[in-house]
């Protein structure tokens, strides 16, 4: 009985002579760095310059990582400053104002109807 | 950052959850407050609440994820579950109006007059505007496939060029179906037969505009170049749920529209 192991069932399995003298080798590690990143393929024609919608606006997101990765402490909803601040906190009034108008309007809901 | 042992992401302290719950209190409070007193407030303010939460909760993971890297493989398996078992109850809450619409048309009352269609029911022609949505949403899943394909082939004005093709045939279904709506023989108030096609149909096209909306911002995220050939899994999870809108459609197609009429 000649043995190889199956990748897809991470065993042992039954094989035939030919492939148990074929060594699999050690199944390749994951890679230690994450796979060159590909945002775009390379333009492919001068003339493709022209169209600047598709390219509108350089890729910013390496600048984005850097803001968004420095250690100021903030929590990542208010990681922007101030337009981040404005929207939380236009939000939070919203959240806390409106709580407090809908325990009012239920009260009113319960009171009695007078005929 | 903080130096973890683990490639998990613990989430920062967030608002949202809390203000997605209060908005969805304004909004169950705000529709019993307009049907008794014709107030509108509530029920928009609650309709606010919600959407600000939507934009900020999901801005904040777009924020984690592609700008602090915190969407490791292992997260990134938990994002598809959670996706996965998202859609997996939308299907049970089509499976429900379904099977009322079963339920009514394989047995019809006597007050219906026996027989599905109801008697007086004017039903729509399935080989007209509904098979031209049928064929725009089919279309549009092949358009989403080239998209994920430009994608991860790094084309990036392909993925451009079929992402927006997608969108716009989403829209293109939404203006059909609305004057569908409009030009139809029967209302929503005719019996169980119009009860039934448009909740269920309302329901769907209602997908339709989220699932139109999902890919609209995964456009945006796509010409700022969030998306990388092996990394694209907010793409994918819209892709995902516009094959399921794709599916309900065609259910209700060969039930509602064909073997109902």
């Amino acid at each position: 009985m000649y043995y190889k192991f199956s990748g897809f069932t991470q065993k042992l399995t039954g094989s035939a002579p030919a492939a148990a003298y074929s060594p699999q080798g050690l199944r390749p590690g994951v890679p230690a760095e994450a796979p060159a990143m590909i945002f775009a393929s390379p333009t492919k024609l001068a003339s493709e310059a022209g169209t600047v919608v598709e390219y509108m606006g350089a890729n910013r997101v390496p600048d984005l990582q850097r803001i968004f990765q420095v250690s100021d402490g903030l929590p990542i909803h208010l990681k922007r400053g101030y337009p981040d601040r404005l929207l939380y906190r236009t939000t939070m009034a919203l959240t806390v104002g409106g709580a407090l108008y809908c325990l009012v309007a239920l009260y009113i809901a319960c009171q009695p109807r007078n005929k | 950052m903080a130096h973890q042992a683990h490639a998990y992401h613990m989430v920062d302290p967030s608002p949202w959850p809390l203000t997605g719950a209060v908005g969805a209190l304004l909004l169950t409070s705000g529709l019993a407050v307009w049907f008794h007193f014709h107030s509108t407030i509530l029920l928009s303010l609650g309709l606010i609440l919600l959407l600000l939460t939507m934009y900020q909760w999901w801005r904040d993971i777009i924020r984690e994820g592609t700008f602090q890297g915190h969407h490791t493989p292992p997260v990134q398996k938990g994002l598809r579950f959670g996706m996965i078992l998202f859609i997996t109850s939308e299907v049970f809450f089509f499976l429900g109006f379904f099977w009322a619409f079963y339920h009514s048309s394989l047995a019809p009352t006597p007050e219906l007059g026996g027989c599905w269609p109801p008697t007086g029911i004017t039903t729509l022609d399935p080989f007209e505007v509904p098979l031209l949505n049928t064929a725009v949403l089919l279309a549009s899943g092949v358009t989403v496939t080239w998209a994920h394909h430009s994608i991860m082939e790094g084309e990036r004005e392909q993925a451009i060029h079929s992402l927006t093709l997608t969108i716009l045939l989403g829209f293109y279904f939404t203006f059909l179906q609305a004057m569908e709506y409009y030009e139809a023989p029967f209302t929503i108030a005719d019996g169980v037969y119009g009860s039934t096609f448009f909740v269920a149909t309302g329901f769907h096209g209602l997908h339709v505009i989220i699932g139109s909306t999902f890919l609209a911002v995964c456009l945006l995220r796509q010409v700022q170049y969030h998306f990388t050939s092996g990394h694209h899994f907010g793409f994918e999870a819209a892709a995902w749920y516009w094959h399921f809108v794709d599916v309900v459609w065609l259910f209700l197609y060969i039930s509602i529209y064909w073997w109902g009429s």
